[in-house]
């Protein structure tokens, strides 16, 4: 009898949670984030948590914006699924969070609908919503916008760093996919293939190239095809058998390793070791620093800590009162490109640039973009060349 | 004759212990985290949607479990089986744009990957959790493939939101917990079936001796698994319409977890609870939020999971108190 009694109260305390639940957040809950001197209060969506990449972001916003603005950021831990952004979320609603910022991508649409239903400003500072996706929400008042490379511009960053090594006469190359299907290394290894000149499944065009690999989960060096350029090994993931299909690739002495990603995290010593010249695509940290000055890292096309500054310059001004929108009212979107490094000095030059107290995207660099802002100079911000 | 009276007295006192103390941990856990919310000055009503949202799916899941948990079987593939219904119920919807066709394919699925485990087991006279092992392998790969090689760029499957939207309320999530528990305690506790997996997960040679067939019990168990799989799978795409290759991917350790941490002995038998899943599961999920809560992230990734785990242990070595004892359990 007992039990069953305790039972009861448990789905009692279960229905009543979920009554107290049912309500939903009143919007005048929220109190205006506006010049009233109130900390601004922004979460932050990843899925990575570990990576330099992130790291140096993680610092230039925790460290570097925290100590210039009145902002205060909170992190989630590492969201596995769309069900986990989407909680994230509600939690940072729940809290009184006044904007998202988003690295994370299982479903952006969901991310952006919770948002919305939240009233929650939203941006996204790594990769794009598809067309489809921001045609829908371009004219929410809540998506603020979205600002970093597009699957357009990773495309072209791969496509860069194989045309630069076909130009500079190499004949045999091997290639590391990093995690294909992630769709940005699909894209950066479908540029890759057609910058050597290759062709895959027959395919030349991008578009048709990136859903073969899509379909394959990878690359079939049987469907590449290339007069040029040799592809004489290929590999991807990270597991047990990594380092043999590395030791493979470097068996088949290729004039150079192209990666699309991570590389430099896994690989720089054995391939230092092999006396190989690699690329990838990353970021300007000083690791991969020694690796361009002392090593064998001789092409990096990369990412700086600060580039995500516009994104909170964006979001700050639209939790002021003062949103960026194109002419026709739109969410912003503009499409980041990398920086390329193909020696030391130049690799020094962005890497001095965007010093942990001294960003790219400094203080006095981003208060021109916040406030009353118009489109065209927010976008002409985002686009000079501050290296 | 004292001593064995006094023996008997004190194994009862510890059984009522062990049966009150998830009830009492649930509503201490629920006390306070009612009043850390309040006292961060966060919207309580918010936070508790939050926490049935996150707790009703892994509920359900493990509440099908139990029967299997209770055969002193274990299945570790449920996590695994719950993605690749939902990938298949997308894109069967997909196809068809039917939604009856859906729920079909999803409740088809979840059955039938259950039912094969088992039937596996049976035919091959390997330990139900190997077959688990290799089904929770194969149902992510061939997930991850359909849901990589049909997302594209976006990196995930989906259907439209508005399909689900309107089941995307409380009273209906409520409604599906409450009916499918009901059904499982009628099972459970009031019919042969359950009394008869709590005798083949207490002592299965016994139970074959007294003519009970072991594979009907654990067809029929897996049966209840699969179903609440497929309710589980339905659940998550009303949350989040879209599919990707990590969905319900920590389902199948937390429904171990939930089981624990409601009070039921992961060896089965005569102390198996059909509430302990639920109890447990919201235990466990609102000692997460507590502890996300309480623990700032930028203090740190994972400390939140080391002292959850370090609770768990805890839970483990209270509730498992009298199981240690000398006398039968009654």
């Amino acid at each position: 009898m007992k039990k069953y009694l305790a039972m009861i109260l448990a789905m009692v305390m279960v229905l009543a949670l979920a009554a107290c639940g049912s309500a939903a957040p009143a919007a005048s809950e929220q109190a205006p984030a506006g010049d009233s001197g109130k900390t601004v209060k922004i979460g932050v969506l990843v899925a990575d948590v570990s990576g330099e990449e992130a790291l140096g972001f993680a610092n230039y916003y925790r460290n570097y914006i925290q100590s210039n603005y009145n902002v205060e950021f909170s992190y989630t831990e590492q969201l596995a699924d769309a069900a986990a952004e989407k909680a994230a979320i509600e939690k940072f609603a729940a809290q009184g969070y006044d904007a998202i910022i988003s690295f994370s991508a299982s479903d952006r649409a969901t991310q952006l609908q919770t948002c919305i239903d939240n009233g929650l400003y939203y941006a996204v500072a790594s990769g794009m919503l598809d067309d489809a996706q921001y045609e829908q929400f371009k004219t929410s008042e809540y998506f603020v916008g979205q600002i970093g490379p597009s699957m357009d511009t990773e495309y072209e960053a791969g496509y860069a760093m194989g045309k630069y090594f076909a130009d500079q006469g190499a004949k045999k190359i091997a290639m590391y996919g990093a995690f294909i299907p992630n769709p940005m290394h699909v894209f950066r290894a479908a540029g890759v293939l057609a910058g050597i000149g290759a062709t895959y499944g027959g395919a030349s065009e991008k578009d048709a190239i990136v859903g073969q690999i899509f379909a394959d989960q990878g690359i079939d060096l049987k469907k590449v095809e290339s007069k040029d350029v040799e592809l004489a090994g290929y590999f991807q993931g990270f597991g047990d058998t990594t380092f043999d299909e590395l030791f493979a690739c470097i068996g088949a002495q290729p004039d150079a390793f192209l990666s699309v990603g991570m590389a430099t995290t896994f690989f720089t010593q054995n391939l230092n070791d092999a006396g190989i010249a690699f690329s990838d695509i990353d970021s300007f940290t000083s690791a991969n620093g020694e690796a361009m000055a002392d090593g064998k890292l001789v092409y990096l096309a990369g990412k700086y800590s600060s580039s995500i500054g516009p994104v909170f310059a964006a979001v700050l001004n639209a939790v002021n009162g003062t949103p960026v929108r194109d002419d026709e009212g739109n969410a912003i979107s503009l499409s980041q490109d990398y920086l390329v490094a193909t020696d030391a000095d130049s690799f020094q030059k962005y890497a001095a640039a965007d010093q942990g107290d001294s960003p790219i995207f400094s203080k006095e660099v981003l208060d021109t973009i916040i406030g009353d802002v118009s489109y065209a100079d927010f976008s002409a911000a985002v686009a000079a060349d501050r290296g | 004759m004292d001593s064995k009276t006094a023996l008997l007295k004190k194994y009862k006192r510890r059984q009522r212990l062990v049966t009150v103390l998830p009830f009492v941990a649930l509503a201490v856990l629920f006390a306070v985290l009612c009043l850390t919310v309040q006292a961060k000055g966060y919207r309580l009503p918010m936070y508790l949607k939050i926490l049935l949202n996150e707790g009703v799916v892994l509920a359900i899941v493990a509440t099908g479990a139990t029967f299997i948990y209770t055969l002193g079987s274990f299945d570790i593939s449920l996590g695994a089986s719950t993605l690749f219904s939902a990938t298949v119920g997308v894109m069967v919807y997909n196809a068809t744009g039917n939604f009856g066709l859906m729920l079909l394919a999803i409740f088809g699925v979840a059955i039938g990957c259950s039912l094969l485990s088992s039937v596996l087991a049976s035919v091959f006279h390997i330990p139900v959790f190997v077959t688990t092992v290799a089904m929770m392998s194969v149902l992510s790969a061939v997930a991850a493939q359909i849901i990589t090689a049909n997302g594209g760029a976006l990196g995930g499957i989906s259907i439209p939101a508005e399909v689900v939207r309107p089941f995307d309320v409380m009273w209906f999530k409520i409604l599906v917990l409450t009916v499918f528990f009901a059904v499982c305690m009628f099972l459970f506790d009031y019919t042969k079936l359950g009394r008869r997996q709590k005798f083949l997960g207490g002592n299965p040679v016994c139970a074959k001796l007294t003519g009970i067939d072991l594979n009907k019990y654990a067809i029929l168990a897996f049966i209840m698994a699969g179903i609440g799989v497929g309710i589980g799978a339905f659940l998550t795409l009303v949350y989040t319409p879209s599919v990707t290759t990590g969905t319900a991917g920590s389902i199948g350790m937390n429904i171990l977890v939930a089981i624990v941490f409601g009070g039921m002995p992961i060896s089965g038998g005569p102390r198996s609870k059909i509430y302990a899943a639920v109890v447990g599961g919201f235990s466990y999920i609102i000692l997460n939020n507590i502890l996300k809560i309480l623990i700032d992230s930028n203090a740190g990734y994972g400390i939140s999971q080391i002292v959850s785990a370090v609770f768990f242990l805890a839970v483990v070595y209270v509730t498992g108190m009298n199981y240690r004892s000398q006398l039968l359990p009654r």
